[in-house]
């Protein structure tokens, strides 16, 4: 799947943009604040109807503006053009996919698969414990909406749980224990399935991850994401380990009123030789991993889903030595379509660049061709 | 502009229905106000016989006029097997599908602490003492497969583990005359758990 073009109305700088876009690698440079990431934004916008950022659709339109709109065609076997609009006086955004109304982002999710490689991602190595099981669990979803589904479910029960352990926390009834135990066994199913979906997925997912991290660096140090249910259990006895840790935890589940055990609260543990990145892992070592997880979820979907997903990069040349900088434009041949901003102009020079890429210049929310 | 009283009333009461929001109420109450005033007595009388017509089922907590409703009152019906449902509604809907030939007993809700419903505030009490009481063999949880659906499911199961009782739960998997291909993968997912072996 790619995008062919796309045109901007009134959406943050621009005013009024229209691209026309390359198959192969499309390069967007210019300098800090004249609306290079706003394009990625706004193919963002169009795969998943939502802001890159997070920020609301009305901190995108244009200051002073009543609207904004972005439209696009994305072309796989057919072609599909997405639309939207947002009023800014109404508060309100209407969405059209080839000019018929929908109403839910679940509309267009999944239809025009996206992966991103922004700054934010450094929470993914650095961050918290959530901050991983944030990326693995938006990995797996996009690939499988049965996961998807459990883990809203699985999310439920956590809520109710939490509720009924406080309950008895101030009333310490012998019918409240009865309830929880019917809930814990609610909690091991649901959790157990998330579990062997997840240890399913890490057993593919390294493949994926040593061999990103090995184009994009060349060395011989092997990544590796270990979970950490893993390690302690085989996969026919996860039911019973989960049940024996709950019994473990239960004076502390009580006593906090928390939910403590399960698979929202396993950690991913992302190693590079057998060390841990986040405790040992260098500056360089934590940018190439997060590169490598960025380019795994991209060729891991294409498999996946048997369509490529449009890959957003941005500034992803800024931090990187020259060497990186050429490996990485070399890998992202591969990938097909791609959208790399860049403020450094002068590294241009070192991207391989082939006849049918794009560059584009961006200076104040106008693009021109270079 | 302010609205007069008797109308904002019943804007306020009519907002209070589910699935009613203010400007649906308003468009309700400026309908019946035009409505001819026969038709609105009929519609109050209707409403009213709700409460004064209707109970429920000292059995089964069922909708029912008497103190026992058709179901458990008639004959022909297996009193060995008892179908355990959330809501009146299910008992509708599994009526329909003319397969059930048991006797219900409606639960009035599932357990989520979250919204304040507790085994005290289901009828699980009158439950145990039925299965304690006659002659029941089978108990069939026909409880929606979500979250609180299934975890009830499985307080009852629980409950009655060491009783003599037949415990069975609905199957889950693809819908009648459907296409394998239109499934969602969560639905394909379990009919694949749930298969059947084929005879």
């Amino acid at each position: 799947m790619v995008l062919k073009s796309i045109k901007l109305s009134n959406f943050r700088l621009h005013k009024d943009t229209k691209l026309e876009f390359s198959d192969n690698l499309n390069y967007i440079a210019g300098g800090n604040g004249q609306g290079k990431t706003t394009i990625l934004e706004a193919i963002y916008y169009l795969c998943t109807s939502r802001s890159l950022s997070g920020s609301p659709d009305s901190e995108v339109t244009s200051f002073g503006c009543e609207f904004f709109e972005v439209g696009g065609t994305f072309s796989d076997l057919a072609s599909n053009d997405v639309r939207i609009y947002y009023d800014s006086n109404a508060g309100k955004k209407s969405m059209f996919l080839d000019d018929k109304q929908f109403y839910r982002a679940s509309g267009i999710i999944g239809r025009f698969p996206v992966v991103t490689l922004v700054q934010e991602d450094h929470a993914i190595t650095m961050g918290s414990p959530g901050d991983r099981r944030k990326f693995v669990d938006s990995v797996i979803s996009q690939a499988s909406s049965a996961y998807l589904k459990i883990l809203i479910e699985y999310n439920k029960t956590l809520r109710q749980r939490s509720f009924l352990l406080s309950q008895i926390k101030e009333n310490n009834s012998p019918k409240l224990f009865n309830q929880l135990s019917a809930w814990n066994a609610t909690l091991v199913k649901n959790g157990s399935e998330l579990i062997r979906h997840r240890l399913a997925f890490i057993e593919r997912f390294n493949e994926y991850l040593s061999n990103s991290y090995s184009r994009v660096m060349e060395s011989k140090e092997i990544p590796a994401i270990h979970y950490s249910f893993h390690d302690e259990t085989d996969k026919d006895k996860i039911e019973e380990t989960f049940y024996d840790k709950l019994s473990e935890l239960k004076d502390d589940e009580l006593r906090r009123a928390v939910n403590l055990v399960g698979p929202h609260r396993d950690e991913f543990y992302f190693m590079i030789n057998d060390r841990e990145l986040r405790k040992y892992g260098s500056q360089g070592q934590h940018k190439t991993f997060q590169i490598a997880l960025r380019f795994g979820e991209f060729f891991f979907l294409k498999d996946a889903l048997g369509k490529s997903a449009l890959f957003l990069l941005d500034d992803v040349f800024g931090e990187l030595d020259t060497f990186r900088a050429g490996r990485i434009s070399e890998y992202l041949k591969e990938v097909g379509q791609a959208f790399i901003t860049m403020t450094d102009f002068s590294k241009s020079e070192l991207l391989k660049r082939t006849g049918e890429d794009l560059l584009m210049n961006v200076s104040g929310g106008n693009v021109s061709y270079a | 502009m302010q609205i007069a009283e008797p109308l904002q009333r019943a804007i306020d009461e009519l907002n209070k229905l589910p699935t009613i929001g203010r400007k649906t109420a308003l468009r309700l109450a400026l309908y019946i106000l035009k409505s001819k005033e026969e038709n609105v007595t009929t519609l109050t009388n209707a409403l009213l016989a709700l409460k004064t017509d209707l109970r429920f089922c000292n059995t089964c907590h069922n909708i029912s006029i008497d103190e026992e409703c058709e179901i458990c009152k008639s004959t022909r019906r297996d009193k060995s097997v008892l179908c355990v449902v959330e809501e009146p509604s299910d008992v509708i809907a599994i009526e329909k599908s003319n397969e059930f030939n048991g006797v219900y007993h409606v639960l009035g809700g599932v357990l989520s602490p979250l919204s304040g419903k507790g085994t005290d505030d289901l009828n699980i009490d009158s439950l145990v003492k039925r299965v304690e009481h006659s002659d029941i063999r089978e108990l069939i949880l026909a409880l929606n497969p979500d979250t609180e659906g299934e975890t009830t499911a499985l307080y009852l199961a629980r409950l009655f583990k060491n009783s003599n009782l037949n415990i069975s739960r609905i199957a889950r998997g693809l819908p009648v005359g459907g296409d394998l291909e239109f499934a969602d993968q969560a639905t394909i997912g379990r009919a694949f758990i749930g298969r059947i072996k084929v005879e």
